[in-house]
């Protein structure tokens, strides 16, 4: 297994060049001058502008500015953005946040989404899988922007000025982990859906296998079919779904952290792009892949745990 | 100019403008909580976006970190209710020819650290700002004292190929320190205004603490400046990192002790969501609202909302040199000023947090004249349309009206283009672009022939900094090529008068100028609308829209 590991990082080296050079190559073909982009309205000063493009090496070509940029990787420099803070610096802060939220966010669709799905498929055809379909339905039609924005209203401003419990802050990230809880729960909310319903279907195919009927019928106890033989094989696709959705959560989370006013990546990266920083935002998607790849990598190695008749060579 | 703390919300606006529609009118009146227990201990919290350097006077050129200095520093000057300089630290600002100012300090002010402010320190702190190598944003606020030129050459081509002739100086010339409390500043031009400048972020002093051994600002004084004002840091801020500056009353300074014990700026990148904890009471002072929320704010906050004038102007502009031919004849250009209904628009489309324009300067710097710009600026469709029929509107082909579509600037665009389609019935082509900094571009490069949207909000309170630099012939944010020698004049006059009250007429025979060839169209003044909690209490705002800290006081 221990090959397996090293072959499928050797593999990430080529995919890490290949997508750093395509995002810095998108985002130098932004147009506008970023450094009148930094001072707003106003003429940016000739001298400063000068400067500035110096410094950033913002007259070269493409490939000059990549290799500046590459060289400064294996000198562990990041580089900075315009404004001068070290793209360390923000990584050092903001990917916590980021994190913090995104696995607030996977802990609260892995509970309510499993949960869900467990019963829809138990109680297969019934009032309450009807009412838990529906409610995945409402989940996925109702934008996070509205999500986010009523629950801060209803539980963050008007709970606590109406009763004055002070349980959910409307923004910002003083309070710990409570801070978490309710952007966590509008960031997971589509995901809760599709992880209901993939629970669900996948659950049920379990429950209809040879082997579940034989366990239920020499009458091994039902808490023990389910959770020894049904839930742990359909859990690999829910495992793949979990894996592929920490990137998703972690570079989506825009307007998550926008509304609640969480000082992450998402939003940091949404300014660099719009300032056309290339060295924050390429170095954010670096890291962003990294989390991909070794989440997948994770997935796959899971797989063999869930299911011992898969080897890796 | 100053830039908008807009510039860096736009992002937000951008991303929520959709929640913003989805969610109108979702603000049901809530009763704003009352400070909850322990309020007596806890800091007075403000709203600012993040600042977007480091905390260094001569580097800050933006609303938010001009705030947060506002708390730390006092400068030579400080304004009046009629925004008019007295003098703070300055014991006295003359001058016999309007060119050489004698400051005099008084005696007994103090750093954070224990040092005097004196003349060296005000003048260190100048000379940094204006030096073209340490790239600062205020640079330019420098550019009107003698030795500017040797400090920042231009580059002969422009951002052409030529590299910019090294700075042979590393200091103004203009700048002379005569004794501890007093200096001398030369001027390039006569400038009565000069003292209405002095107030200004770029101008406050530095302690010697604050440059390091080789002579630079050092690290370390940008996370944690040393002032001399009100407040002092209570820890360093790491931009970038940090969401909260803190900072704790200075006791050493007796002048006007602040009211309150700390102060924590709380870095928000969405107003309706500081608009929210301000409502659930965790936040007290907002010194700028989101427009969809001022309709309920009125009601729900009743005192605790404040509506008053601020010193932005929005135009529409002209190319007026290589543009259309529309954009190049003064009678088509008021035929199109005409033509909008700047009542409406204010009303309907900013909800009357904007008002209509009628003058080039600012209703709030001496000299502004209501409705000075008359028939120009009122709405009157037949004239505009009987004004456009005659000279030759109709041939001068599409109108375009470029703005940036990243600014929440869409809807009033597209109300002026109906405008324009309906009352002069021409085509008219609405044209967004992602950034502003593509019209600026095209305009520089003579590439850009249509209207084009544009905004300014002052550098210091004098009806100066609304004409000269914009509509000066050499002016760095001249954008419609306005030209005129009379104009040139009477700015000159102005600016040589004993007192800024005595060239005040000058100023306005120029205003008068603008008003007849309109190079832009003022469309618009903005106003601040601000809200505090009800744990605080004696909330003001100055004519720089920052919050008079010092005297907020715990409800």
């Amino acid at each position: 297994m221990g090959r397996y590991v090293v072959r499928r990082l050797l593999q990430a080296i080529p995919v890490l060049l290949g997508t750093t050079f395509l995002i810095f190559a998108l985002v130098y073909a932004l147009p506008g001058d970023p450094i009148q982009a930094l001072a707003g309205d106003r003429a940016v000063d000739p001298i400063f502008r000068a400067t500035m493009r110096e410094m950033f090496h913002l007259d070269d070509p493409l490939i000059v500015q990549y290799g500046y940029y590459v060289q400064g990787i294996f000198t562990g420099d990041f580089g900075m953005t315009f404004r001068g803070v070290p793209v360390s610096t923000i990584f050092e802060g903001k990917f916590q946040v980021t994190l913090n939220l995104a696995l607030m966010a996977l802990v609260i669709e892995a509970i309510v989404g499993v949960g869900l799905g467990l019963i829809a498929a138990l109680r297969r055809g019934k009032a309450a899988d009807t009412a838990i379909l529906a409610f995945t339905l409402l989940l996925v039609s109702v934008p996070t922007l509205v999500s986010g924005f009523v629950l801060q209203l209803v539980l963050g401003v008007q709970l606590k000025t109406s009763t004055g419990i002070d349980f959910f802050p409307v923004a910002g990230t003083s309070e710990g982990w409570r801070s978490y809880l309710l952007p966590g729960l509008v960031l997971a909310g589509t995901s809760i859906a599709y992880l209901t319903r993939l629970t669900r279907t996948s659950l049920m195919e379990t429950l209809r296998a040879d082997y579940v009927r034989t366990a239920i019928a020499k009458g091994m106890p039902r808490r023990r079919v389910l959770g020894r033989h049904a839930l742990r094989n359909s859990l690999i696709p829910l495992v793949t779904y979990l894996g592929a959705d920490l990137g998703a959560l972690m570079s989506g989370a825009v307007i998550t952290e926008t509304i609640f006013n969480l000082n992450g990546i998402g939003r940091q990266l949404f300014d660099s792009v719009y300032l056309s920083e290339n060295s924050v935002v390429v170095g954010i998607v670096t890291v962003l892949v990294l989390i991909f790849i070794a989440a997948n990598l994770i997935v796959d190695l899971l797989y063999a745990v869930l299911d011992p008749r898969i080897r890796y060579e | 100019m100053r830039v908008l703390k807009g510039a860096q919300i736009i992002a937000g606006t951008a991303v929520l403008a959709l929640a913003v529609a989805a969610c109108g009118g979702g603000d049901e009146a809530t009763d704003p909580a009352t400070g909850g227990a322990g309020a007596a201990a806890a800091p007075v919290t403000v709203e600012i976006a993040e600042p977007q350097h480091e905390l260094v006077p001569g580097n800050t050129a933006e609303t938010s970190g001009a705030e947060v200095l506002n708390a730390l520093f006092i400068g030579l000057v400080n304004y009046d209710a009629d925004k008019k300089p007295i003098n703070q630290i300055a014991e006295s600002i003359t001058s016999e020819d309007q060119t050489t100012w004698t400051i005099k300090l008084k005696d007994g002010y103090k750093f954070h650290d224990g040092t005097a402010v004196d003349a060296q320190s005000f003048v260190d702190s100048w000379n940094y700002t204006a030096n073209g190598a340490n790239a600062y944003e205020a640079n330019y606020f420098m550019g009107s004292i003698t030795g500017y030129a040797e400090m920042n050459p231009a580059d002969p081509d422009g951002d052409g190929p030529q590299a910019a002739p090294a700075a042979t100086a590393t200091s103004l010339s203009g700048l002379k320190v005569v004794d501890p409390l007093t200096f001398t500043v030369q001027l390039t031009n006569p400038f009565s205004g000069f003292p209405t400048m002095l107030g200004y972020t770029a101008f406050y002093p530095m302690p010697k603490a604050a440059f390091g051994p080789d002579g630079k600002v050092t690290a370390a004084y940008g996370e944690s400046p040393i002032g001399n004002g009100p407040f002092k840091m209570a820890k360093p801020w790491k931009r970038g990192v940090e969401t909260t500056i803190s900072m704790v009353r200075n006791d050493e300074y007796t002048e006007a002790k602040a009211k309150v014990e700390a102060i924590d700026f709380k870095i928000y990148t969405d107003l309706n969501t500081a608009y929210r904890d301000l409502q659930a009471g965790n936040l007290d002072i907002m010194d700028q609202l989101p427009a969809e929320v001022i309709a309920s704010a009125k009601a729900e906050l009743g005192d605790r909302y404040i509506e008053q004038p601020s010193s932005g102007i929005g135009y529409l502009g002209f190319p007026t040199k290589v543009g259309a031919d529309y954009a190049k004849s003064a009678e088509l250009r008021k035929a199109i000023s005409m033509a909008i209904d700047r009542k409406t628009i204010t009303e309907q489309v900013f909800s009357g947090t904007r008002v209509p324009a009628d003058d080039f300067i600012s209703p709030v710097v001496a000299g502004y004249r209501q409705g000075a710009c008359g028939e120009a600026c009122t709405y009157d469709p037949v004239k505009a349309k009987e004004l456009w029929d005659s000279n030759g509107g109709p041939a001068s082909g599409a109108i375009e009206l470029g703005y940036n579509a990243d600014g929440g600037h869409k809807e009033w665009i597209e109300a002026v283009a109906n405008n324009l389609r309906t009352n002069l019935g021409a085509t008219v082509e609405p044209k967004p672009v992602e950034k502003f900094a593509t019209i600026l571009d095209d305009l520089g490069a003579d590439k850009w022939k249509g209207l084009f949207r544009m905004a300014w909000i002052m550098d210091y309170p004098s009806p100066e900094n609304y004409l000269k630099p914009i509509f000066a012939a050499s002016a760095s944010s001249n954008y419609s090529g306005f030209n005129n020698k009379e104009f040139e004049e009477l700015l000159k006059k102005a600016d040589s008068a004993p007192t800024v009250e005595e060239g005040i007429a000058s100023y306005q025979a120029a205003d008068d100028i603008l008003l007849k060839e309109l190079p832009y169209i003022p469309v618009y003044f903005y106003q601040t609308n601000a809200a505090y909690s009800a744990n605080v209490k004696s909330v003001k705002i100055d004519p720089f829209e920052r919050i008079e800290i010092a005297n907020v006081e715990k409800a």
